[in-house]
C-alpha cells in the first residue's frame, strides 16, 4: 500500500463514528434505488410466470381491435375450427364478479381481480386443465368451480351454496361443485368458472365472446397459423401469435409496474440528493479539521494530486461500503414491501426475490458515484492547502469571495426558475403549465440551494433573536453558532428543505383536491343519498328499481358510462335515467332541455373543443349495435360529475350490449317532508340483496373521496419521511463534527462557568434554528409551488385552492422537534467536554 | 518556603486560595507520574503571584488544580473558604463562573461574539446583568473603548488578550488565574497586558495568580513561586526580571 493510501485508511479508522453517519446516508439512498429494482423485477418475473402458465399452449389469439368493439362473433368459432392447421379453439368469456359466500358475506379479493369465466373441457382446451383439490368441473347452469384461494377465503368447499353478483344478471345462486388449483397462486385472486352455456348467457350478448385462443395442429408454426386465420377475420378483429399474446399480457403488467418503479426510484433519487449534502458536509468538515495535517503532508512533499486522491480514496471506500449495505438494505426493503402488500392482500403473485446484475451495478455505481461527486469539491479544497498552513495557528475556513460567486450564480439560476415559473402559471394549457412549473421549481430550488448560505444569515439572525431570547447568553451563542459557517448550515438545512418542500407541496395539492371535491359536491349535488359501489362490479340496474320503491323516495336518477364512437371518434360520456335537475345543479350556458329521447347535452369545454353548437347533430355508434343520432339541445358549464356529454338512458341501452348494462351510481332525492333517517334504512334494506351497493349521504360521499386522497397522501408522506430521516442524520453529523471542531471553545466556556446543561442547550437551540430555517425555506417553496400547481390545474377540477395552514405549522413544529432530537447526542458529547480542553494544545 | 499550616480565622480571611498537601498523579501503577508532590501554598488576597519553573515542573498542573479545572489525587484545595474536593461538577462550574476569572495563553475568545459580548460572557452565562460603572471602569483600563463592537478576528493579539483580561475582571472574581497570559504576545503587548493585571491588583485590590516562564512578565508580580519536580523549591518577593532569571538559571542547572 502506498504511503498516501495508508494515510487514507488510517483516517477512515480514526474517524469511524463520523463516517458511519455518512455511510448510513449513502446506504439509505441506494437502498431505495436497489429496493425499487428488486421489487419491480420480482413482481415482473412473477407475473411473467403467471402469463406463461395462463397462456400456455396458445399459438394464436383472436381478439377485437378496440375496447368498444363488441367482441368475437360466436359463429366465427366453427369457421376458425375449419381453418387448416387449427387443432382446437378455446372460447373466452368473462367479466368481473363478486362472490358471496354461504353466510351472505362478500369474499374480498383485496387488490387482485375477482373474475367470472367459462370452464373449458379438455377437448376444447389449448393448455393443460387445472387440477381439482375437491369436487369436479361445472357441467350445468347453477354449478361453479372456484379456485382454492377463493375457497379458503370464503370458507367454501364442494357442495356449498354461494351467490355470484354480476352487473346485468344481478345475483345468481350457484352451487360450488369443485375447487381447482391454479399453478401460480396470486394473493387474493378469485376465480369463478361457470359451465359453458351459463357463461355464455351471463358474460356475452348471445352473439359475441371475449376472445379466442387457438392451438395449432402438430407441425404448424404460430406464424402460419396466424396467417391462415387472418383471412377469415372481419376488419374489427385481429389475430396475434401466441408469442405476441404473451408479450401483450406482460407488457400491460409492465406498464402498471413501471408506475410503482418510477415512484420508488423517485424516492431513491430524492434520498440520494439529500444524502449528497450530508456527504459533502462531512468531507468538507473532515478536510477543514485536517488542514494542518494535510499541509504537513504537502510540506513533506506530497503533491496536490496525491492529497486530493487521498480524500477521494476515502470517499470511494465509504461509497462502496455504503452502496453495498444499501444493496442489502434494498433487498430487505423489497422483501418488506412485498410482505406488507401481501399482508394487505393486494393480490401480488408469490415468488422469490429477483436480483438482476443490473440492480447490483446500478446501486453500486450510483452510490459510489454520488459519494465521489459530493466529496470532489472538499477534495479539491484539500489539495489547495498551502504547505505553509502547517505552521500557521488559525485557519479561515470560508472565504467571502467564493460565497459571493455562489450567491450571484444562485440569484441568476433562481431568477431563471422564477421566469419559467411565471410562464407556467400564466400558461393557458394545464399540461404545459404544469411542466413549466416543474422546471421552474427545479431552477428555483437549485437557486435557493446556492443562495441558502446567504438566506441562512437573513432568516436565522432574526429568528434566533426571537427564539433565543428566553435562553439569554445561551440563545445568543446558539444563534451566532448557527450562522458561523453559513455554507455548512445551508447544506445541513437543505436536506430538510427538500423534504418539506415536497411534503408541503403535496399537502397543498391534496388539501385543494379535497376542498375542490367537497366544493363540487356542496354546490352541485342535490341528491340526498348516493348509492355507489366499492367493488369491481357496477350496480345491477335492478337495484335502482328496488330503491325507487322505498317509501320517502322522491326521485331516482341512474348514471351510466357510455363508451362509444361519436361521429367516428372514440369517447366516453354519461347516460342518464331519471330527472337530472333533482339530483345535480346544472348550470346551463346555452339552450336547455332534458336528457330524454334523442336530445344531447354537452359541457361548454367539449362544445368548444369540437366546435359543437346548439342544434348540431351527432351520430353515436358502436360496431354491432344500432347507431343513435343525437341533437344538441343545451350546453352546460363544465361539471366534474356529469362529464363531457349527456344522453338518455334509452340511448345508452341502444348502444350497450345487455350483458354490460349497469349503473355507476344511483342518486336519490327524498320526497318533500320524508324522514331521511327512515329513508336511509329503507334504501339499505332494499339494496342489501345486491351486496355491492353502499348507501351514502353527501357528507359520507365527500368523506369517502377525502379518505381515498388521504390514503394516497399517507403513502407519499411515509415515503418522504425517508428524506426527513436522512435530514436528521445530516444534522447529527454536522453537529457532531462541529462539536469536535469547537472543542477548545466549549472547554473555555466550561472553564469560565458554563454549566453542562447550558452547553447542551446551546447545541439544541443551534440545531433547532438550523432545522427551522430549513423547514421555513422548504415550507415557503412547497406552499408556493403547491398553490401554483393547483392553480394551473384549476380547469382539471382543482378549482378550490386550500392551503393547510394548521398542517404547515405542524410540519414546522415537527421540524423543530426533529432538530432538537438530532442534537441530543452531539449535545451530550459537547457537555462532556472538560474545561481543560480549553488549554490543551490542538 | 511558605508553610502556613495553622492560620487564625482573621488570617484565613486574607487567603484567596490555598493548597494543602496536594498530590497529583497522572496515569497509574508503575507508569504513574507524580506531577505534584505534597504541595502546600496560600495565595493571599490582593497579591499578584507568579508561578514559575522548568517544563514538566508541575506549575501548570498546580494552577489547574487551584482553579478547579482539574482534580487532585490527594490533599485539599480551597478557594476562599470553599473546599473544592468533592464538589459536584455543577457547583464547581458555578464556583468558577462566580468566583474565578481566567486568562488563557491562546486568548480563547468566542469568535462569533464582539469584544464587549466576550467581556460580559461569564456574567451573561450566569444570567446576570453587568454592573455598568464597574464595566466602564474596566473597559477604560483596558483601553478598548473604540474596539468594543469588533469581532476577535478584527483585533490584534494584544487587543484580544486585553479582551480576555476584561472577561476575567468583569465578574469581579475573588481570584484570577492566568495560564501563560503573555505566551502568544510580543513584548510590547505583553507589557500592556501585564500592566493591566498589575493595575487591577493595585487599584482594584484584585488577586492574580499566573503561570509563566517569561521572567519579564513575572517581574510584574509581588511574589514568585518556583516549582521543580512537583515541589515548591523557592520563593522570591519583589522580583525583578534579573533576579527571576538568576533563580531560574539556578533551577535549570
Amino acid at each position: 500500500m502506498s504511503a498516501m493510501g495508508m494515510v487514507s485508511v488510517r483516517n477512515l479508522k480514526a474517524h469511524r463514528v463520523r463516517l458511519l453517519l455518512t455511510v448510513v446516508s449513502v446506504m439509505l439512498g441506494t437502498a431505495f434505488v436497489a429496493g425499487s429494482f428488486v421489487f419491480t423485477d420480482t413482481l415482473k418475473s412473477s407475473f411473467d410466470k403467471i402469463f406463461t402458465t395462463v397462456d400456455a399452449g396458445v399459438d394464436a389469439r383472436v381478439q377485437p381491435k378496440h375496447s368498444y368493439d363488441p367482441g368475437v362473433p360466436q359463429d366465427l368459432v366453427t369457421k376458425i375450427q375449419a381453418v387448416p392447421g387449427v387443432r382446437t379453439v378455446e372460447v373466452h368469456a368473462g367479466a368481473p364478479i363478486v362472490l358471496v359466500d354461504s353466510r351472505g358475506k362478500k369474499v374480498q379479493p383485496g387488490g387482485a381481480p375477482s373474475e367470472g369465466g367459462m370452464w373449458t373441457p379438455a377437448a376444447q382446451s389449448v393448455g393443460t386443465l387445472p387440477t381439482f383439490a375437491a369436487g369436479r368441473a361445472p357441467t350445468r347452469a347453477g354449478e361453479v368451480a372456484i379456485n382454492s384461494g377463493a375457497a379458503t377465503k370464503g370458507h367454501l368447499t364442494a357442495g356449498d351454496r354461494a351467490k355470484v353478483v354480476l352487473p346485468n344478471a344481478g345475483v345468481v345462486d350457484v352451487t360450488v361443485v369443485g375447487v381447482y388449483k391454479t399453478k401460480v397462486e396470486t394473493g387474493g385472486y378469485i376465480g369463478v368458472l361457470f359451465s359453458r352455456p351459463q357463461a355464455l348467457e351471463l358474460f356475452t350478448d348471445g352473439k359475441h365472446v371475449g376472445s379466442l385462443d387457438i392451438a395449432a395442429a402438430a407441425g404448424v408454426s404460430e406464424k402460419t397459423l396466424a396467417a391462415n386465420i387472418a383471412h377469415t377475420l372481419p376488419s374489427t378483429l385481429e389475430v396475434r401469435t401466441g408469442t405476441q399474446a404473451r408479450t401483450d399480457d406482460q407488457g400491460g403488467i409492465q406498464t402498471a409496474l413501471s408506475f410503482i418503479n418510477y415512484i420508488l426510484l423517485g424516492f431513491g433519487f430524492i434520498a440520494l440528493i439529500v444524502g449528497t449534502f450530508i456527504i459533502y458536509n462531512t468531507f468538507s468538515m473532515i478536510v477543514a479539521q485536517r488542514l494542518r495535517e494535510l499541509a504537513l503532508l504537502r510540506a513533506i512533499g506530497a503533491g496536490r494530486k496525491q492529497v486530493r486522491r487521498s480524500v477521494l480514496v476515502e470517499a470511494g471506500v465509504i461509497g462502496v461500503i455504503g452502496s453495498a449495505l444499501g444493496l442489502a438494505g434494498g433487498i430487505g426493503l423489497a422483501f418488506g414491501l412485498h410482505s406488507l402488500l401481501d399482508a394487505l392482500n393486494l393480490g401480488l403473485p408469490s415468488g422469490g426475490l429477483v436480483m438482476t446484475p443490473r440492480t447490483v451495478i446500478v446501486a453500486l455505481v450510483l452510490g459510489t458515484g454520488v459519494t465521489l461527486l459530493s466529496a470532489n469539491a472538499p477534495a479539491r479544497r484539500a489539495a489547495q492547502v498551502p504547505p505553509v498552513a502547517a505552521m500557521r495557528e488559525e485557519f479561515a475556513s470560508t472565504s467571502a469571495a467564493s460565497l459571493r460567486r455562489r450567491t450571484v450564480l444562485g440569484t441568476v439560476v433562481a431568477a431563471l426558475g422564477a421566469v419559467v415559473t411565471v410562464a407556467g402559471v400564466t400558461s393557458s394549457s394545464a399540461g404545459t403549465g404544469a411542466s413549466l412549473l416543474g422546471l421552474g421549481l427545479v431552477g428555483v430550488a437549485a437557486g435557493a440551494m446556492m443562495l441558502s448560505p446567504v438566506l441562512a444569515g437573513w432568516i436565522i439572525t432574526p429568528l434566533g433573536t426571537v427564539i433565543g431570547r428566553p435562553f439569554g447568553a445561551v440563545g445568543r451563542l446558539a444563534r451566532t453558532n448557527a450562522v458561523r459557517n453559513p455554507r455548512r448550515t445551508a447544506a445541513t438545512a437543505f436536506a430538510l428543505t427538500l423534504g418539506l418542500l415536497l411534503v408541503s407541496g403535496i399537502a397543498v395539492v391534496g388539501a385543494s383536491m379535497k376542498a375542490s371535491i367537497s366544493g363540487i359536491v356542496d354546490s352541485t349535488v342535490r341528491a340526498d343519498y348516493i348509492l355507489g359501489t366499492q367493488s369491481s362490479v357496477d350496480i345491477p340496474p335492478r337495484a335502482a328499481i328496488a330503491a325507487s320503491k322505498v317509501p320517502g323516495v322522491g326521485s331516482t336518477t341512474e348514471l351510466h358510462n357510455v363508451a362509444t364512437l361519436v361521429d367516428g371518434k372514440h369517447g366516453v360520456g354519461t347516460g342518464v335515467d331519471g330527472p337530472l335537475n333533482a339530483i345535480v345543479k346544472v348550470d346551463m350556458k346555452h339552450g336547455g332541455g332534458t336528457t330524454t329521447g334523442h336530445s344531447m347535452l354537452v359541457s361548454s369545454d367539449t362544445a368548444k373543443k369540437n366546435h359543437w353548437t346548439i342544434g348540431s347533430q351527432h351520430t353515436l355508434s358502436v360496431p354491432g349495435r344500432t347507431p343513435a343520432v343525437e341533437t344538441i339541445t343545451g350546453i352546460y358549464a363544465d361539471n366534474q360529475l356529469l362529464g363531457p356529454w349527456l344522453v338518455s338512458g334509452d340511448v345508452y341501452r341502444t348502444l350497450t350490449p345487455p350483458n354490460e348494462q349497469a349503473d355507476i351510481v344511483i342518486l336519490i332525492r327524498a320526497a318533500p317532508g320524508a324522514d331521511l333517517h327512515a329513508l336511509r334504512t329503507g334504501l339499505e334494506q332494499a339494496t342489501n340483496n345486491f351486496y355491492v351497493v353502499t348507501v351514502q349521504n353527501r357528507d359520507e360521499f365527500k368523506g369517502q373521496v377525502a379518505g381515498q386522497i388521504n390514503g394516497l397522501l399517507g403513502l407519499l408522506y411515509g415515503l418522504l419521511g425517508l428524506a426527513i430521516v436522512i435530514a436528521i442524520l445530516g444534522i447529527i453529523n454536522t453537529l457532531a463534527l462541529s462539536v469536535v471542531e469547537r472543542r477548545r471553545e466549549i472547554g473555555m466556556l466550561r472553564a469560565v462557568g458554563m454549566q453542562r446543561k447550558q452547553v447542551r442547550r446551546t447545541i439544541y437551540v443551534e440545531s433547532l434554528l438550523i432545522a427551522v430555517f430549513g423547514a421555513v425555506l422548504g415550507l415557503g417553496l412547497g406552499i408556493a409551488y403547491g398553490s401554483m400547481f393547483t392553480r394551473t390545474l384549476r380547469n382539471q377540477g382543482l378549482d378550490t385552492l386550500s392551503v393547510p395552514w394548521t398542517q404547515a405549522v405542524t410540519f414546522l413544529v415537527v421540524a423543530g422537534i426533529v432538530g432538537v432530537l438530532a442534537a441530543l447526542w452531539p449535545g451530550i458529547r459537547a457537555a462532556r467536554t472538560r474545561p481543560l480542553e480549553a488549554i490543551a494544545a490542538s | 518556603m511558605t508553610q502556613v499550616s495553622t492560620l487564625s480565622p482573621a488570617v484565613a480571611s486574607l487567603v484567596a486560595a490555598s493548597a494543602t498537601d496536594v498530590v497529583k498523579l497522572f496515569g497509574s501503577g508503575d507508569t504513574a507520574v507524580r506531577a505534584l508532590d505534597r504541595v502546600s501554598i496560600d495565595l493571599l488576597r490582593g497579591e499578584f503571584t507568579a508561578i514559575m519553573g522548568p517544563s514538566g515542573s508541575g506549575k501548570s498542573t498546580l494552577m489547574h488544580c487551584l482553579a478547579g479545572l482539574d482534580t487532585v489525587t490527594s490533599g485539599s484545595v480551597a478557594i476562599g473558604d470553599v473546599e473544592l474536593c468533592g464538589l459536584s461538577d455543577k457547583k464547581m462550574t458555578a464556583l468558577r463562573r462566580d468566583r474565578i476569572g481566567f486568562v488563557f495563553q491562546s486568548f480563547n475568545l468566542v469568535p462569533t461574539l464582539t469584544a464587549l459580548e466576550n467581556i460580559t460572557l461569564p456574567i451573561a452565562i450566569a444570567g446576570r446583568k453587568p454592573a455598568q460603572p464597574w464595566l466602564d471602569n474596566i473597559i477604560a483600563t483596558l483601553g478598548l473603548t473604540d474596539r468594543l463592537h469588533h469581532r476577535p478576528s478584527e483585533l490584534s493579539g494584544g487587543q484580544q488578550q486585553r479582551v480576555a483580561v476584561g472577561r476575567a475582571l468583569a465578574g469581579r472574581p475573588e481570584i484570577i488565574f492566568g495560564d501563560e497570559p503573555t505566551g502568544n504576545l510580543d513584548s510590547r503587548s505583553s507589557g500592556e497586558v501585564m500592566g493591566i493585571l498589575r493595575r487591577s491588583v493595585d487599584d482594584l485590590g484584585q488577586t492574580v495568580v499566573m503561570v509563566t516562564h517569561d521572567a519579564r512578565a513575572a517581574s510584574f508580580a509581588d511574589r514568585v513561586l518556583f516549582l521543580a519536580d512537583g515541589h515548591i523549591v523557592d520563593e522570591l518577593r519583589a522580583p525583578t526580571a534579573e533576579t527571576v532569571l538568576d533563580r531560574m538559571k539556578g533551577l535549570e542547572r
